[in-house]
């Protein structure tokens, strides 16, 4: 948070940027009100409102390791008696806040510029949605620290576009149904699929407790790859010396 | 009491053995030197003690407790300071400190960290941000940091390399006036002779991996019995020569005034009494013993050392 508050990269990735994209989608979603209608337009927008927790979540993890090893800072925090869930999890809460300052602007300014009330889907089904992206965005997030870990800063452009590479196949703006396959079953193997297909259920006034049960469950299966995907890559990242080395 | 003790550590990449059953221990109080040539191991050992890479093998023990099964526990009570390793660059000394006095669980940090910074003189920069200060600064505030929990050992990799000779002799000050204030128990390495033999109880040099020699500085020294007399003398070149011929002396001339003696440190009162005796004339005596610096050449040499 401190970070945060000082750097304006940050501040850029975080804010600007997460704003402006929502910015073009609200206008590109205003001319699809006269071609595709009002719920399509908004379907859109939202999609992109809620990609940010999923941005946000998995680049404060990543991001913020990074800040460490560019500081040349990690093994001054590694040789506290913090431990790797302490640390993690410390990355997961900020990164959650972060994302829900994001959300929280971004539904301000969807609702006063492109009259899109993104609590129109409902609180508890909102709550869900970005709870299984946020949980998503930080296994996504885990996953790239063991990587960075493993593999040093010649990885580290990941941290910002790896999770773009999979965003065509999540489902964000349009129907995983329109999708040809192989990409379209690839698509059902991601629990973001399924939150933003609630998501679109949810603005026309349809039950989502079935994409919920799946995105939580792919979530779980999902976590737990990345975390015991993380532990390895971090075991053998420092049997290997390149954990001491990613400052060098 | 051994504060750290690392038994047969072995530190292996591929095949490459980095550290090779290496084996030592440091008392409470004790400032140990981890000396030696580029790749002798000394920058890994760090890392493994401070469980930053896993070692291959072998037993690190601090307070008399398994470093792998109580981590937490010890890390609680060990400090690190290197000239390779910085704080947060884009916040300010005080943010940072305020970060690792929680990552440290200090229950009330704030009065520590004032107390820290005022020993340090720190009081007008603390609120700058890191990168904004000079390396001087960045170095005091390192220090800081290390001494947030109160360590009973602090580990310094280098902590001089790349300052200059003010701001190093600054810090080694600083660890000198740590040593006085609160008995602490620290492990240095270095290249840097002067300051290992000037902080040091204690010196290991490592080589290829392996601890090659282990001694007090002046120890380590006396590990070279040859010192070089440097004569200058009015005349009389014949004499002087026909005298070290007689005594069987390595010798060479510098011109027509100066010669220069290899010999027994023992030796050298009498190779002056005696040149005085046939009546040399010797307007200047230089003694160059040898220094660790000279030790250090000979073990990463592999040679005896030979004055120049």
């Amino acid at each position: 948070m401190h970070m945060a508050r000082h750097s304006y990269e940050i501040f850029n990735d975080l804010l600007l940027y997460p704003l402006f994209s929502i910015i073009v989608f609200g206008f590109m979603t205003l001319y699809l009100v006269g071609t595709t209608g009002k719920v399509v337009a908004d379907q859109v927008l939202l999609g992109m409102i809620l990609w940010q927790v999923l941005n946000i979540t998995q680049y404060s993890i990543a991001v913020g390791c990074l800040w460490d090893v560019w500081s040349r800072n990690l093994t001054n925090i590694f040789i506290t008696p913090i431990t790797i869930t302490e640390y993690l999890i410390s990355y997961a809460i900020t990164g959650t806040i972060k994302a829900l300052i994001v959300i929280t602007l971004a539904s301000i300014l969807s609702l006063f510029v492109f009259h899109l009330n993104i609590l129109s889907m409902g609180i508890v089904n909102l709550f869900f949605i970005v709870l299984n992206l946020a949980v998503f965005g930080f296994s996504f997030g885990v996953m790239m620290l063991g990587l960075i870990f493993r593999y040093g800063t010649k990885i580290q452009a990941f941290a910002w576009g790896l999770l773009n590479v999979f965003q065509p196949l999540m489902a964000v703006i349009y129907p995983a149904s329109i999708l040809p396959e192989p990409f379209r079953t690839m698509s059902y193997l991601f629990a973001p699929t399924y939150a933003f297909e609630a998501m679109r259920k949810s603005m026309v006034g349809k039950n989502i407790t079935v994409e919920i049960i799946y995105s939580f469950l792919y979530n779980l299966i999902f976590l737990i790859y990345a975390v015991l995907f993380f532990q390895y890559m971090f075991k053998k990242s420092k049997e290997t010396g390149q954990f001491a080395r990613l400052e060098g | 009491m051994d504060i750290l003790k690392v038994d047969k550590l072995i530190k292996r990449f591929g095949e490459f053995m980095a550290v090779d059953t290496v084996s030592f221990s440091i008392r409470e109080g004790e400032t140990v030197g981890l000396l030696g040539p580029n790749g002798a191991g000394k920058t890994t050992t760090i890392q493994m003690l401070l469980g930053i890479t896993t070692p291959t093998s072998g037993i690190i023990t601090y307070f008399g407790r398994d470093f792998e099964k109580h981590r937490p526990e010890i890390l609680q009570k060990i400090n690190f300071a290197s000239a390779f390793n910085s704080l947060q660059g884009r916040v300010t000394v005080w943010e940072n400190l305020l970060v690792f006095a929680h990552l440290y669980q200090i229950e009330n940090p704030l009065p520590v960290i004032k107390k820290l910074v005022s020993r340090f003189e720190m009081d007008d920069l603390v609120h700058k941000r890191y990168w904004d200060m000079s390396t001087g600064q960045r170095t005091r505030a390192n220090f800081i940091k290390a001494l947030l929990n109160d360590p009973k050992i602090i580990l310094m990799d280098e902590p001089t390399a790349s300052l200059d000779p003010d701001i190093a002799d600054k810090t080694l000050t600083f660890i000198e006036e740590l040593r006085k204030e609160r008995a602490i128990t620290i492990l240095f390495t270095s290249h840097n002779m002067s300051e290992v033999a000037r902080i040091c109880d204690r010196v290991i040099f490592l080589d290829k991996g392996k601890i090659v020699a282990q001694d007090t500085p002046l120890g380590l020294t006396k590990r070279i019995q040859v010192a070089q007399l440097r004569l200058t003398f009015n005349d009389n070149k014949d004499a002087i020569t026909a005298y070290v011929k007689e005594q069987g002396l390595n010798f060479r001339f510098d011109g027509e005034h100066v010669v220069y003696i290899t010999t027994e440190e023992t030796a050298l009162p009498k190779i002056i009494f005696g040149l005085s005796k046939i009546g040399i004339w010797m307007t200047d005596i230089e003694v160059k013993k040898p220094t660790l610096e000279h030790v250090f050449l000979q073990i990463a040499r592999g040679e005896p050392y030979v004055f120049e």
